[in-house]
């Protein structure tokens, strides 16, 4: 909630004498939101994976490439060289549909510790920073989410085949795919963030 | 023997070829195993494998891979790059976020064998190299040092675009110990490190690793020496100078506390004269000539008079019955001529007398201012010698009383001055005998400082204006209170005439024969007569003391006989009994120095006299008469009358 306020102050400042500094700032929080949501599918992966048994684990080795992931219909730069060819509005972009197609997804991770709910939540805050980046490098242009009406695909494909046996490896396949999408906004995002800094030293 | 041979060829063979076939076992070679992959900057990446056994055939090994959701099956494209058994994969090849499914197969001639296959995402397996340009420098923060370390990312990392972002850690040890101190450093190139050891050496080494990756490898150490910035021996320093300063604050405390009795310690006041009546100023003000005269006392020490002339005034009063008018008649001029400047000395001169004796002198005052009165009235009466007479008389008295300067002079005693006086005139012997009993006359005469040289005798027949002068100037010359500066001729003969009471009717006859005028100054010397003994007639025989010359030092000289010098009491009949005793050498305890050969005579007096300000009995009168005495309170002894009649 503090971080929609910070935003929708932000926003309400519109384009103001200094957007550099104002984008500046939310990519860091974007940043290092996403940041936290990556570590904490890391977290979540790791724990499942220590619950598991020694013959499990093998199997989900192999299991493992044979599904795909829920977001795989996103195009997104697989390299740096694609990466840095994308304009920042098409990686704020990427980054905002990936988020998207999490949303509610999230939902169904087990959480370990972290309340189910948590995840959904900052995925969503996550989301609207993004898109405020967004409307701020569009210079007012509006912004619609194309993958919109694609999204009920991804939880077709989400609960099909899910059977008890089938049940270990699609929560495990989950989380990988979820910590896999966290890493991939937050690389994009930083990007972004570091084209539009001044500054050559992008790590400061 | 055929046979045999063909055994062993065949054992032979069979030998050879079991040896044969064990060195020339081949198999298919053993399984490979992927050891790792790693990626650099997460743009290329490098997986090694080490191979089993080859199965003793070549066997030759290759990597193959298969992306996800591909079933297409790549090999190696690189296995020279990265070194033996290792296939590199470079920019074109590597595709993040996407997972690589990698095999190793090794073959040889019998077969091949495949690894087991190993999944990874190139996200996951950096590994950066290690920062570069590692620097250390030792900066300054107010006098204390501290290594400042800075860093390069490797130059492979991509960290400006932000593609891998990279957070980096450090490590210091100081060169003789074992243990690293860690130190995160973040994202950012520089660190600071604070609380060096003093002229230690360290070593710094830094490493890397991005957000999700791995470690990098440490990098070259970095050697540093802090310098000494601590000195050794400033921390004694600062403590001996606090421990001083401690020492100096008690001291100071105590000295404040006892500063006083230190004071007296080390200055100890100097005791102020204590001389009763002595006036203190008179030290202030430095002249060291007041400062002396007021110690002297008149009278006092007698530097030439013999030892009986120290303020001993032994009166020998002669009473006659017949002369009572003239004693009536002199008794006025007593009581007038007694008055004269007081003496003006206090109590602490010495001259205790003066106590009394200005009580005396207060009379005569009144008594003579009377006289005066008279005198006025009378006018003209009378013959001018006849009023120098009188007048000489009146001063004689006051001088006289003045120049008493024997204590516990009674009230009883001015009685008996006219009776001194009155019967004066009668006797006008000859001169010649008033030379005489002059010389023989024991005078109380008083010390030479206080008389001048100066031999003037007192003749009261002749009342000359030098007897007066003499009078007077001795009596100026001899008290000091007196203001009246002119000199003296006073002879002190004169004047011991005038102080003896009993003596003044031989005294002037003394005196008469020393009206011949002032004689030169010459010291005082003193005629004593020395009583021999006393005849059935009550007369007392006088006996001359001759005194030498030198007198000066000692008391070379002593007289004959017995000395007759000391009174012993007054018995029933009034009369006068003497004490002899034996003159002893050495008893002379005046400096008499002034003594010369005049023929006077020195009194010796046989009783030691402890000072000289005590009266002593040096003989004084040589009055014979059967008047009737009277004791001193003190050792003196008054005789209502004297009568001289010298006998010798």
């Amino acid at each position: 909630m503090e971080k929609v306020v910070l935003l929708l102050s932000m926003l309400s400042l519109g384009v103001s004498s200094q957007p550099i500094t104002d984008v500046q700032r939310l990519f860091s929080i974007a940043v290092s939101r996403v940041q936290h949501l990556h570590l904490l599918a890391q977290r979540l992966i790791s724990d499942f994976e220590s619950s598991l048994q020694t013959e499990e684990q093998r199997q989900l080795n192999k299991i493992f490439l044979q599904d795909s992931c829920n977001s795989d219909y996103i195009i997104s730069p697989i390299d740096k060289h694609e990466t840095q060819r994308s304009s920042v509005l098409k990686l704020l972009s990427i980054s905002y549909r990936l988020v998207e197609c999490w949303e509610f997804p999230s939902r169904s991770l087990s959480g370990g510790s972290a309340p189910r709910n948590q995840i959904s939540r900052s995925l969503t805050e996550l989301k609207r920073g993004i898109v405020l980046l967004i409307t701020a490098n569009q210079d007012g242009a509006e912004f619609f989410p194309e993958s919109s009406p694609l999204q009920l695909a991804p939880y077709g494909n989400f609960y099909q085949g899910l059977g008890a046996d089938e049940s270990l490896r699609r929560t495990y396949e989950l989380l990988a795919c979820f910590k896999k999408d966290m890493h991939k906004v937050e690389t994009y995002l930083t990007v972004a963030k570091c084209r539009l800094s001044p500054e050559a030293n992008c790590t400061l | 023997m055929m046979k045999t041979s063909a055994e062993v060829n065949l054992l032979l063979l069979l030998l050879v070829f079991t040896l044969h076939v064990k060195g020339m076992r081949y198999s298919p070679p053993g399984k490979p195993a992927l050891t790792r992959c790693r990626s650099p900057e997460k743009e290329t990446f490098t997986c090694w494998w080490e191979s089993g056994s080859d199965g003793g055939l070549p066997t030759t090994h290759a990597l193959f891979y298969r992306k996800e959701n591909s079933e297409a099956v790549y090999e190696c494209p690189d296995y020279r790059t990265a070194g033996e058994n290792s296939c590199f994969f470079n920019k074109n090849n590597t595709s993040i976020w996407v997972s690589y499914n990698i095999t190793v197969v090794a073959s040889n001639a019998l077969g091949s064998t495949f690894s087991d296959p190993v999944d990874i995402d190139v996200v996951y397996i950096v590994k950066p190299n290690h920062p570069e340009m590692v620097t250390v420098t030792v900066l300054e923060d107010k006098g204390w040092p501290f290594l400042r370390v800075s860093w390069e990312p490797p130059h492979k990392a991509d960290t400006r675009s932000g593609w891998i972002t990279l957070i980096y850690e450090l490590r210091v040890k100081l060169e003789e110990e074992n243990d690293w101190e860690m130190h995160l450093a973040g994202q950012q190139k520089m660190f600071n490190i604070f609380s060096l050891r003093s002229g230690g050496t360290y070593l710094v080494q830094v490493r890397c690793k991005p957000d999700h990756g791995f470690w990098s490898e440490w990098s070259s150490t970095s050697y540093i020496k802090v310098p000494d910035y601590i000195q050794r021996e400033k921390p004694m320093w600062v403590l001996i100078t606090c421990f001083c300063a401690f020492i100096f604050l008690i001291l100071t405390w105590l000295l404040h506390m006892n500063g006083h009795s230190l004071k007296d310690f080390i200055l100890p006041p100097v005791p102020g004269p204590k001389i009763r009546g002595f006036d203190k100023q008179l030290l202030k003000n430095g002249k060291s000539d007041e400062i002396f005269s007021s110690l002297v006392v008149s009278g006092f020490p007698p530097t030439t008079s013999p030892n009986c002339e120290d303020l001993l005034v032994e009166y020998l009063e002669v009473y006659v019955p017949e002369e009572q008018e003239l004693m009536e008649e002199s008794k006025d001029l007593h009581d007038i001529c007694l008055k004269s400047e007081g003496c003006t000395s206090d109590s602490d001169s010495g001259r205790g007398s003066c106590d009394s004796h200005t009580l005396l002198m207060d009379k005569f005052r009144e008594a003579k201012e009377e006289k005066r009165q008279r005198d006025q009235e009378k006018s003209r009466t009378g013959t001018e010698d006849q009023r120098q007479q009188k007048d000489w008389e009146e001063e004689g008295l006051t001088y006289a009383y003045e120049d008493m300067v024997s204590p516990n002079i009674s009230s009883g005693r001015v009685e008996t001055w006219p009776s001194l006086f009155s019967p004066l005139p009668q006797y006008s012997s000859s001169r010649h005998s008033q030379k005489s009993s002059l010389e023989k006359a024991k005078k109380h005469c008083f010390s030479d400082s206080l008389f001048p040289p100066g031999s003037t005798s007192f003749s009261l027949d002749q009342g000359g204006q030098t007897t007066m002068e003499a009078i007077r100037s001795s009596n100026r010359e001899f008290s000091l209170r007196i203001k009246q500066p002119h000199l003296l001729h006073s002879h002190t003969q004169a004047r011991c005439q005038l102080q003896a009471h009993s003596e003044v009717n031989i005294s002037s006859i003394g005196c008469k024969q020393a009206l011949g005028g002032l004689r030169s100054p010459a010291p005082h010397s003193a005629e004593y007569v020395e009583v021999q003994r006393v005849n059935e007639e009550n007369t007392v025989l006088l006996q001359p003391v001759e005194s030498g010359h030198g007198h000066i030092d000692g008391c070379s000289q002593l007289p004959l006989g017995k000395d007759y010098s000391r009174v012993q009491g007054v018995d029933r009949y009034n009369r006068l009994l003497l004490k002899g005793e034996v003159p002893q050498e050495g008893d002379c305890l005046y400096d008499y120095q002034d003594m010369t050969g005049d023929g006077t005579e020195n009194c010796y007096t046989s009783s030691s006299v402890p000072s000289i300000q005590k009266p002593t009995a040096c003989i004084h009168t040589v009055i014979m008469g059967h008047d009737e005495m009277v004791l001193a309170e003190n050792g003196y002894i008054d005789t209502l009358t004297a009568r001289t009649l010298p006998n010798y």
